[in-house]
């Protein structure tokens, strides 16, 4: 039986779906949850910015994560923003994890 | 069922090795016990009994050659010492494991077998974490480990404090910064072997007095370029706090059901203080409000360890899940026992102040009991680790999760050897013990009693995830207000609740009568609704009896008060 950490949230890549979901459209919803996390306004994050350095702390980094999973419906490591630290880099991970499946 | 590769030892042989607790002229003691706490001493004898039993090699992987496997064995195990002095339990000690747990975590195969050999030869390794300007906040970790130009070392420059066991371990696993951004990618465990390195390169003898668990070597120490070798990084440079968030999971899994021992010993010293005393013409037992106290005190106990065990046991069984389980259990169960500690002393009355005598090992067990919550991962670390998770939890999971697999609870359920590397980092979401608290589908129906308490607990989850979905991301770290940690304290209660209902369900055909009894279930349910805020009343004097009079033979007997009720040394 699945259980629920099987189960990919898919309700955001129905909605998106996988060949609408372009590189515009990924860096685009990652600067509007990054700048909800941080409270201010989108076009105030360069996508060349190190989150950490601008704020998103390590729980951010973890709760944007799991928005990520059920946005996209894909599976990411926890490490993910650890490993890929500006929006630029996200959306490029993104991008080609979408295009993997 | 039997274990088809079973571990030899076990707690029931090092309780006897221990010999009895109240026996004088026991080397192993109370009053010896008592004696090293006021000399600030680990106990002599203690320290040479855990060596001639080979205690180490609790801590090792049986694919080292050691007895680790399943990690509610360390957690009885570490209880069993913990019960008679937790001083020697995390002295001797414990650190061996915190250290060890980053080691099989992370560890090259060469790396491994060095510190197995060194913990099954008897020595003793250090788990390097604290630096006191920053707490618990190992992010912020300043002391560097720089490479050579040539690549063939690395240099280590710094400071550690509040490190048991630093002054004389043979080695360390050290977290130090490998790169200067504040990311998470900035630090590495390094493997320090500590008695190669010069004096003029490290300074460690200090120490650090405490008011509980006194007679621990808590120290510190001064690295001033100490040069390791390059393969002393554990794990890839930069992943420690990745080993971290895994291995640490193992760690909060156990102290929580070690403490259990420690108010074990707590509430058998009072039990035997309200038998004994005549108050009023009566013994203080015969005394209501008295008689709840220790009940009270019995079913949190009992609550804590099914808590603790659920906790352990789903390292096993659920280990995309104990990021947050294990948290909650290293929050909830010190808590708990803490605050039955002092409802107990209140009883104790003077007696609590006394430092020798009948009941002098009350005092020194009040002292210590909080010192083992913070001695590793501290409750608001612990809240911190949980409070993001919840509102995905919530969505996910809460009141649409299908129950969790009965060997969750199930006491006699075989269980494989951890998997460090099966550890997930977060639950994405996923949470099936609170399930237990809205199906009952896989289990028996609960008592009518326990099922009306259930019901409002339901209701309670309900509304958690409600406030939880709502929750601004501000509210999810560790600067979070005071609404968010609240949350994370009532889910926490919630899934302490959980895993009694689990325990109770899925051992209706174990062994023990008492398990099988509604009594304690219904008990131990009003405990954590009261604490929620629930007028649940007093228990029904039936049910309270049927608690005291258990209470009572287990005492007499040398039971005990665990779920395992297990068999203390003989007189």
């Amino acid at each position: 039986m699945a259980t629920p950490a099987a189960t990919p949230e898919t309700t955001g890549a129905e909605t998106t779906g996988v060949e609408t979901t372009g590189v515009e459209t990924i860096r685009t919803w990652l600067t509007e949850r990054v700048a909800y996390f941080l409270d201010v306004r989108p076009q105030d994050i360069a996508a060349d910015d190190l989150l950490v350095e601008i704020g998103l702390d390590s729980v951010y980094a973890l709760t944007l994560c799991g928005d990520v999973e059920d946005e996209f419906g894909i599976l990411v490591e926890a490490t993910l923003a650890w490993d890929h630290p500006t929006i630029d880099a996200l959306t490029a991970h993104i991008h080609s994890e979408l295009a993997a499946r | 069922m039997t274990d088809p590769n079973p571990v030899p030892g076990g707690p029931d042989v090092l309780e006897r090795a221990l010999g009895d607790a109240h026996d004088p002229d026991n080397p192993l003691g109370y009053e010896a016990v008592l004696a090293a706490d006021e000399r600030a001493e680990i106990l002599p004898a203690g320290e040479a009994a855990l060596d001639a039993y080979g205690f180490n090699a609790e801590y090792v992987p049986r694919r080292l050659g050691g007895r680790l496997g399943r990690i509610d064995r360390l957690m009885r195990m570490m209880r069993t010492v913990s019960r008679r002095d937790p001083t020697l339990a995390l002295g001797h000690g414990f650190t061996n494991y915190i250290s060890g747990s980053a080691m099989w975590t992370a560890g090259s195969d060469v790396q491994q077998k060095r510190m197995a050999d060194i913990l099954l030869s008897g020595g003793k390794t250090a788990a390097g974490y604290n630096e006191l300007p920053h707490g618990n906040d190992f992010t912020r970790t300043d002391l560097t480990a720089t490479p050579s130009a040539d690549g063939s070392h690395y240099r280590i420059n710094g400071r550690k404090q509040i490190v048991n066991n630093l002054g004389r371990a043979d080695a360390v696993v050290l977290l130090a910064r490998t790169g200067a951004g504040p990311g998470n990618r900035s630090h590495s465990h390094l493997w320090v072997d500590l008695t190669q390195a010069p004096a003029d390169r490290l300074r460690r003898d200090y120490r650090f007095p405490t008011v509980g668990l006194r007679g621990c070597l808590i120290g510190g120490a001064d690295f001033t370029d100490l040069e390791v070798p390059a393969d002393a990084p554990v794990g890839p440079v930069g992943s420690a706090m990745e080993t971290v968030l895994r291995a640490f999971q193992t760690t909060r899994a156990v102290l929580p059901g070690m403490m259990v021992g420690t108010a074990d010993t707590q509430l058998r010293t009072v039990t035997r203080f309200a038998l004994d005393r005549a108050l009023y013409g009566r013994s203080v037992a015969d005394l209501p409000h008295a008689r709840a106290t220790l009940v009270g005190a019995f079913l949190d106990l009992l609550a804590g360890d099914c808590m603790a065990t659920v906790a352990c046991r789903a390292l096993h069984v659920l280990p995309g899940q104990t990021s947050v389980i294990t948290a909650v259990n290293k929050y909830v169960v010190p808590k708990v026992l803490h605050r039955s500690s002092q409802t107990l002393g209140t009883l104790l009355g003077a007696n609590s102040y006394w430092r020798d005598g009948r009941y002098g090992i009350f005092q020194k067990f009040y002292r210590d009991l909080p010192a083992i919550t913070f001695a590793h991962a501290n409750a608001a670390v612990c809240q911190a680790t949980t409070l993001p998770q919840l509102p995905r939890l919530a969505a996910t999971s809460w009141g649409t999760a299908e129950a969790p697999p009965a060997a969750l609870f199930d006491l006699s359920a075989p269980l494989d050897d951890i998997d460090y590397q099966a550890l997930e980092l977060t639950s994405r979401g996923a949470d099936q013990l609170t399930a237990l608290l809205h199906d009952h589908a896989g289990g028996p129906a609960l008592p009518p009693a326990a099922a009306r308490i259930a019901a409002l607990l339901r209701a309670d989850l309900d509304d958690l995830g409600g406030r939880c979905r709502r929750l601004p991301p501000s509210e999810h770290s560790v600067v979070a207000g005071r609404s968010g940690f609240a949350l994370a304290e009532r889910y926490a209660q919630l899934s302490m609740a959980a895993a009694c209902i689990g325990v109770w369900q899925h051992n209706q055909n174990g062994v023990d009568p008492f398990l099988r009894d509604d009594a304690w279930l219904t008990g131990a349910l009003a405990r954590v609704a009261a604490r929620l805020g629930h007028d649940v009343g007093a228990l029904p004097d039936v049910v309270e009896q049927r608690l005291f009079a258990e209470l009572t033979a287990r005492e007499e007997d040398r039971a005990g008060f665990d779920l395992d009720r297990s068999r203390l040394a003989p007189a």
